[in-house]
């Protein structure tokens, strides 16, 4: 995409020395032109002129009708040619000859030959190439040809990202590339998303890849001051994806490994929109849409509550009669009662609109775009707004000195839903009001059970954040020699996050400390310098291209909070803390890392049949013990182009291109907290007296030889074009095994310790991705492409602690050696205790009185009983067997359609919300199921009675299927014809609609099969008052002048 | 090629280092250099026993309270470990078990801490009397603690040094004896022994353990090993030192107005401050009063019907119904619950109450030297004199009104209900029960409905995980197969 843009400018350059009367010749063009079609048609000389002539003009454009300046127009088997201008018009003086052909070319379209006659007016649409819009990829500190790459790169479309209404980058990721999986953390509006590449390896450390904007490399680590309750706003939804050209993803060793320590979890590497010479653009889009939840949860309603409540209440007190809760004749009044949903949820408007300016000349280059984005959350009074702009700049200075500038600044302002808001939607009793009969809220649920009444929680708790963040790079380039370049450039980040928040006097919440405000935030600064050399040198069939760096960069973070209680009036919440009677205990902390880092990479390709490629990277991190301070991380790859071997000529396929690849290296981790190796002492506070006193206790014991995770990454893979590349497979395998986990490995409590962060343990991850390219239909009028990409990864543990014990057991989760992460572990479910059966099973209900109704489970040790505690098994697992995407594109004169399809199969979903809701206690509501509940005239059942004490037990009940396939977005687009538009200066408009997971097909009962509560791979796939993801539907307009 | 020599020097153009020194963390290297880093070292033992969100007094011990027969996990408990431990199904991986073993050893290693890096000190950073005392008050700390653990867990590893090593060697350290054990904790506590008298701290520093904690500890020892000589000794040099007396009033020994006074050996300090969770308190407030907590105890009604009908202390210990200050509403409850520390100026915010804990108080004493009188020489005159104390206090009659004659064996029987009537929900019943021994621990918890009580129940399990980590470890033998 890159190139693309670089030759346009080019082309540009072309235009406006003809512009200025100056002969160019053709064949001067730029190198950068290396497309052996290409090449030939520009050594092509169109010097030599001839006598007769004949005029041709016409125009070329592209399928969406915008002109297309620049492109070369060469009369076939002839050496004379002209190139468009910049309405796309071309004319060319030619004598008439037998062979009446003109040959269109231009980079990332596909040739077109088209016949004249004498005097015609052509009119010329070129198609886009699907096999060059992928052509040139970013990588680790350079760019390179698709076709001489030797790792693992994913490329995310831009038009892709573009369609998708998303607050942030990061969520336009699902399902675009193989073998990246991105699952939601949060519907929250501006909320995060957990994204896995190949799987995760780490246990203790970070999962997320390494993001790297404009070469600024940054981890999305959680941004919030820890003032506001609830899913924290994700950092990346502070950078604008409108902003955004190419997304590539870099998955293998070769890829990453020059991003050393960060480079494990794979590297997304992004780059921002940037100017080419020529006339401004000015351009505006603009999408306004609604949001809806997809489905509710099926709960009981008030009389049926009430049923329940009453069986319930018998159940504690026989004595008290079936009705203790409210009588028949009562229950018949109550109807459905309050939807707590109902109440909540809510269609809710989503907006976007992006105003850019780009253009340069010659010299210089430049974009300005600036964006409004605002999405209000399908939960009332959640919402999500941001304000950005940006200016990237590239100038030459002289022939030899380049300069630079990617700045972007952004505020972002949300307001988040508190936590255990949609938890409290489900269970709060539909017997409650919102509202009491004197017009204030309902405190809470009137039964033994808190739960705060979240409507009134939404509506008058504040609780928001707001970000400023400005990212910026600068460079400059200068070339030494021919071919040696030196780049030095500096990188910051600064980013001040603001959290706010207000417990009113008049909610539960507030009432016992009278209001409570709270304000915090947190800056965090980072600062990036790169020195590199690069050297490229191509001499006959030898070509060499050599890296050299060295990079260093600092990060800082500091965060303070401060309160008060006890307020006389809600009026002035978080604004006047002052105003609190009793000031809470004020906060403050300070961190920072360092990492200073080596590398280099050489790559040799040899006849455009051998790529070899090496690298190494040396990093020090300020993370790790005094012992363990430098990581190497090499990495070698070789690929082989046997397309391009003279006896593949012979040989009588339709393959076009075949490419064969194969790499191993080795990436570290270094996402740990800070000072994890020190011995270091927090303050706490105690009371001796009358007055708080401060001692200091010991953090842990110290590590000098805390160092890196490493993850060995060994992949192979085929490239292959059939069909004259109409039909593109890529194919890759890949084993990763990650080695010297960071774990908090448990040691004995008695050292006065619980955990000790070691390098210990073993991961591995293998699995097999497969892109699918193909070009269905293209017939000038009509064209029809496709891409599938399909991944399948298999996670194990294989060694965890020293080998005293080879499981760790967190909550509803085990780590185990020889199974996956993200293994549920819960007891097993075995019917209903029948009357009768009391005295045989009634040790199994793990209840101390069982009854008929009760729940049964299997005796897993096999010792007579049932415990909680004893009695589990592995019973289910995050992790899908598959995932794909499925993108079609149909364009058809002025229409376009794109259809993009995403899924997931295999993995599990721990739904938490249900099991809240089984419990069938009437202190809290209770989950559509309860109407089958076993009651004596209901024995054939799997649902268990009512009962006011029954056992909270984790069993596989709640571990449901969690595979789902989703309309993930479908947009449909009309570019007006030019013709319409002229008279308005307008060059191109385009309608278009967009709508946004509007289809799921899954048997998942909770909100969205999308769901994970936590971004941990240990504890993935839970679903627990999660803040449910909407459906969508956007209508928008692209104008350009 | 001299440009490419300027590009070069770039390259070793460093900016940054990669040494840590965290901005708002001490290291151990830093810290430990003079007085008030010694002080706030002794500061962190009473952080983690008394203070820490996660106490281990007040909190912890509340959730072994629950295997007794004072105390059953209410109806609005929601962690199934501590209804475990109520019914007494607890097994060795029982948080509540697990947890009071961890907290209990990070309270050790800080005193540990404390102990050798104070004594390392010289005499240029530190007051040698002040650095005796913090020495002392860490010495009985680590004492008490281990006298805890004893208690509950038999042997247990015994380790007198802070760990700073990741070996196997320092971290799989194998149980001592009990004599081994008791021989320490006795030299500790002597060793405090001669720590400040009760009044001589300045008020900031009234809760802190004094030479009367000390003799207050040393004679449960003795007690608790039944060497009736020495716990008498102890207790009567407590007694004739005249440090200590009852309150007139049972009320004053709860009130915010009277804490710190002449009946208090050693309390939990509160002063009511946000910031500091007064968990019995708050596990105190009944559901009427928009209580609730999670572990919620429960008093079922045993204790109260063991109480005199003019037993001052029944309605001062146990409630039936409760004033609302902010409504001015007496609320009759659903459930019985205890008011001992419940503030009825913080009824809104519990955890805030103002109200000391007293873990050790003269009314104890008097109890354990009646005990120990008995022990040694019968039911004399002597042994009657210090229970009559407490029960006059109390308004009832004197133990021999009620009942003449007693035998050893009944009188014995009237301390412990004395014990348990006076102290209640201070944390000495489970003590008190495992100490006179299986038989009547389990004798005493059938008679409260408890039916899973079981001879082995005089000690908690070793924890699983710690006798999985700790290979050296072995689970108490009553405990083997459970």
């Amino acid at each position: 995409m890159i190139k693309k843009n670089l030759l346009h400018k080019s082309s540009r350059l072309l235009l406006l020395l003809a512009a200025y009367g100056l002969s160019y010749p053709i064949q001067a063009a730029p190198r950068i032109a290396s497309d052996n079609s290409e090449r030939r048609i520009l050594e092509n000389n169109f010097l030599n002129s001839q006598p007769q002539q004949t005029s041709i003009t016409g125009r070329v454009t592209s399928q969406e009708g915008e002109p297309l300046p620049g492109v070369t127009v060469v009369l076939k088997g002839t050496s004379f040619g002209s190139i468009t201008d910049l309405d796309g018009n071309f004319s060319l003086s030619a004598s008439l000859q037998a062979n009446n052909v003109l040959v269109f070319s231009f980079v990332g379209y596909q040739p077109k030959e088209v016949p004249y006659k004498a005097g015609q007016r052509l009119q010329v649409v070129l198609t886009e190439d699907a096999k060059s819009l992928s052509e040139v990829v970013v990588v680790g500190y350079g760019t390179q040809k698709k076709s001489d790459l030797t790792g693992s790169v994913g490329t995310v479309s831009k038009e892709l990202i573009e369609q998708q209404p998303v607050s942030s980058i990061d969520r336009a990721l699902q399902g675009a590339a193989a073998g990246v999986q991105v699952t939601q953390t949060s519907g929250q509006p501006g909320g995060g998303v957990s994204i896995r590449i190949r799987g995760g390896g780490s246990i203790q450390g970070g999962n997320e890849p390494l993001y790297v904007i404009d070469g600024f490399p940054l981890y999305n680590n959680a941004a919030s001051a820890g003032v506001t309750s609830g899913a924290d706003v994700n950092p990346l939804a502070s950078i604008n994806p409108s902003d955004i050209e190419s997304m590539h993803i870099l998955k293998d060793a070769s890829a990453t490994a020059i991003y050393g320590s960060r480079g494990a979890n794979g590297v997304i590497i992004i780059t921002t929109k940037k100017g080419a010479a020529g006339t401004s653009i000015v351009s505006y889009e603009g999408s306004y849409g609604l949001q809806a939840l997809r489905q509710k949860i099926d709960l009981l309603n008030a009389s049926e509550f009430a049923q329940l409540r009453n069986e319930a209440l018998q159940d504690r007190n026989p004595a008290g009669g079936p009705y203790q809760y409210l009588a028949p004749a009562e229950i018949a009044a109550l109807g459905t009662g309050t939807d707590w949903q109902d109440a909540a949820f809510h269609q809710s408007p989503i907006q976007n609109h992006q105003i850019s300016i780009s253009g340069g000349n010659e010299k210089t280059r430049y974009a300005l775009t600036g964006g409004y984005f605002g999405q209000d959350g399908i939960i009332r009074n959640t919402d999500f707004k941001r304000l950005s702009a940006r200016i990237n700049l590239d100038s030459k200075i002289t022939d030899k000195f380049n300069v630079g500038l990617n700045l972007t600044g952004s505020r972002t302002d949300a307001n988040l839903a508190p936590s255990g808001i949609v938890s409290s939607l489900l269970t709060m009793p539909p017997t409650a009001t919102i509202y009491e009969a004197d017009g204030n809220y309902t405190f809470r649920n009137p039964f033994e059970n808190l739960i705060t009444n979240p409507i009134a929680s939404l509506f008058e708790q504040t609780n928001k954040t707001n970000t400023l963040r400005v990212l910026s790079t600068i460079y400059g380039e200068y070339t030494l020699l021919d071919g040696l370049v030196a780049k030095v450039s500096f990188g910051t980040d600064i980013t001040t996050t603001k959290d706010e928040s207000y417990i009113p006097r008049t909610l539960y919440e507030g009432i016992a400390v009278n209001g409570q405000a709270a304000i915090g935030q947190l800056n965090s600064y980072s600062w990036l310098n790169e020195n590199t050399l690069t050297y490229r040198k191509e001499s006959g069939k030898h070509s060499l291209n050599a890296l050299l760096g060295f990079t260093q960069q600092e990060f800082s973070n500091d965060v303070f909070r401060a309160g008060s209680q006890q307020f006389v009036s809600d009026d002035l919440t978080y604004n006047s803390l002052q105003g609190g009677a009793t000031p809470t205990v004020p906060y403050s902390d300070a961190y920072s890392w360092s990492l200073i880092s080596y590398l280099g990479r050489l790559n040799y390709f040899f006849d455009q049949r051998y790529f070899f490629t090496a690298s190494l990277r040396a990093d020090g991190s300020s993370r790790f013990g005094k012992n363990n301070k430098w990581g190497y991380f090499p990495s070698v790859a070789f690929a082989w182009k046997i397309s391009n071997e003279n006896f593949f000529t012979n040989v009588n396929l339709p393959i076009t291109d075949f490419k064969f690849r194969t790499s191993f290296g080795a990436t570290g981790n270094q996402e740990i907290g800070m000072y994890q190796s020190l011995s270091t002492l927090s303050s706490v506070r105690v009371l001796l007296g009358e007055q708080i006193t401060t001692g200091f206790r010991p953090d842990r014991i110290a590590n000098d030889n805390l160092g890196w995770e490493t993850t060995y990454q060994f992949d192979s893979g085929i490239d292959l074009g059939l069909f004259e590349n109409r039909l593109l497979l890529t194919v890759d395998g890949y084993y990763k095994k990650t080695v010297d986990l960071l774990l908090n490995v448990q040691i004995p409590w008695t050292s006065g310790h619980s955990s000790s962060l070691q390098n210990f343990g073993a991961v591995e991850n293998r699995g097999l991705e497969f892109g699918i390219n193909t070009v269905n239909i293209d017939n000038g009028a009509l064209t029809w492409n496709s891409s599938l990409n399909l991944a399948f990864n298999r996670n194990k543990v294989l060694k965890i602690g020293d080998g005293q014990e080879d499981f760790i057991i967190s909550g509803d989760y085990i780590i185990k050696v020889g199974e996956p992460l993200g293994s549920f572990y819960g007891s097993v479910t075995d019917g209903v205790l029948q009357p009768g059966e009391v005295a045989e099973k009634g040790n199994l209900t793990g209840k101390s009185s069982p009854k008929a109704g009760d729940r049964l489970y299997k005796d897993v040790d096999n010792n007579g009983t049932f415990s909680n505690a004893a009695d589990r098994a592995i019973i289910g697992n995050a992790q899908p067997d598959y995932f794909f995407g499925l993108t079609n594109n149909i364009a058809w004169k002025g229409l376009d359609l794109s259809v993009f399809l995403q899924g997931s199969v295999g993995n599990q979903i721990v739904n938490k919300n249900r099991q809240s809701l089984e419990l069938f206690t009437g202190l809290q509501n209770a989950a559509g199921s309860a109407r089958d509940r076993w009651s004596p005239s209901n024995t054939d059942t799997d649902i268990p009675r009512a009962s006011s004490d029954p056992s909270n037990i984790f069993s596989n009940r709640f571990v449901e299927d969690g595979s789902y396939i989703r309309l993930k977005n479908i947009t449909l687009g009309y570019t007006l014809p030019v013709a319409l538009t002229k008279w308005a200066r307008v060059s191109n408009a385009r309608l278009f609609i967009t709508g946004q997971n509007l289809l799921t097909w899954t048997s998942y009962t909770g909100y969205d099969p999308e769901v994970t509560s936590t971004n941990n791979t240990v504890s993935q796939g839970t679903d627990q008052g999660v803040y449910p993801v909407a459906k969508t539907v956007t209508t928008g307009v692209k104008v350009t002048f | 090629m001299k440009k490419l020599t300027y590009i070069l020097l770039l390259f070793s153009f460093s900016c940054t280092n990669l040494e840590e020194v965290p901005p708002s963390n001490l290291t151990t290297e830093q810290f430990y250099k003079n007085e008030k880093d010694a002080l706030a070292a002794v500061n962190a033992i009473y952080h983690r026993m008394f203070t820490e969100q996660l106490v281990l007094f007040n909190r912890q011990l509340m959730m072994l309270e629950m295997a007794t027969d004072d105390v059953t996990a209410g109806p609005r408990t929601r962690s199934a470990q501590v209804v475990d431990m109520s019914k007494l199904q607890h097994v060795p991986n029982n948080t509540a078990v697990e947890w009071t073993w961890q907290y209990t050893y990070e309270a050790i290693n800080r005193a540990n801490i404390a102990v050798d890096r104070i004594e390392a000190l010289g005499e240029d950073v530190i007051n040698s009397e002040l650095k005796t005392r913090l020495v002392n008050e860490a010495k009985l700390l680590r004492a008490w603690n281990y006298f805890n653990l004893v208690r509950w867990f038999g042997p247990v590893p015994l380790i007198l040094h802070e760990t700073t090593s990741l070996t196997n060697e320092a971290l799989q350290v194998q149980q001592a004896s009990e004599e081994v054990l008791y021989n320490q904790i006795i030299l500790d506590l002597t060793s405090a022994e001669s720590l400040p008298a009760p009044g001589t701290y300045a008020t900031a520093d009234a809760g802190r353990v004094t030479a009367g904690a000390a003799k207050t500890l040393l004679a449960k020892v003795y007690l608790t090993r039944k060497e009736w000589g020495k716990a008498a000794d102890k207790l009567k040099e407590v007694i004739d030192l005249g440090w200590y007396s009852l309150f007139d009033n049972f009320a004053d020994v709860y009130n915010v107005a009277t804490k710190n006074g002449k009946e208090h050996i050693f309390s939990i300090q509160f002063n009511g401050d946000p910031s500091i969770v007064n968990h019995l308190a708050m596990f105190s407030l009944p559901f009427e009063f928009n209580g609730e907590y999670v572990d919620a105890p429960h008093l079922p009604g045993q204790l109260y019907e063991s109480y005199d009908l003019q037993d001052e202390r029944r309605n001062l210990t146990l409630a039936k119904q409760l004033y609302n200050p902010q409504t001015g509403q007496t609320v009759n409850l659903q459930h019985l619950t205890y008011v001992k520390f419940f503030d009825s100026s913080k009824a809104l915010a519990p955890q805030q109450s103002a109200k000391n804990i007293p873990l050790f108080r003269y009314a104890d004493i008097l109890l354990m030297y009646a005990e120990a009188l008995n022990e040694l020489n019968g039911p004399t005159q002597e042994a009657y004199h210090p229970i009559n104390l407490v029960r006059q206090r109390a308004h009832i009659p004197l133990l021999q009104e009620v009942s003449l004659n007693l035998t050893k064996e009944q009188f014995r029987d009237a301390v412990f209900l004395e014990r348990r009537k006076e102290l209640a929900l201070e944390y000495h019943r489970w003590f008190d029960l495992a100490r006179r021994g299986p038989e009547e621990y389990v004798k005493a918890l059938h008679a409260a409905g408890k039916t899973n009580a079981a001879p082995r129940h005089v000690h908690f399990p070793v924890p699983q995980r710690e006798l999985q980590l700790n290979l050296n470890l072995r689970q108490h033998p009553d405990w083997v197969g459970f």
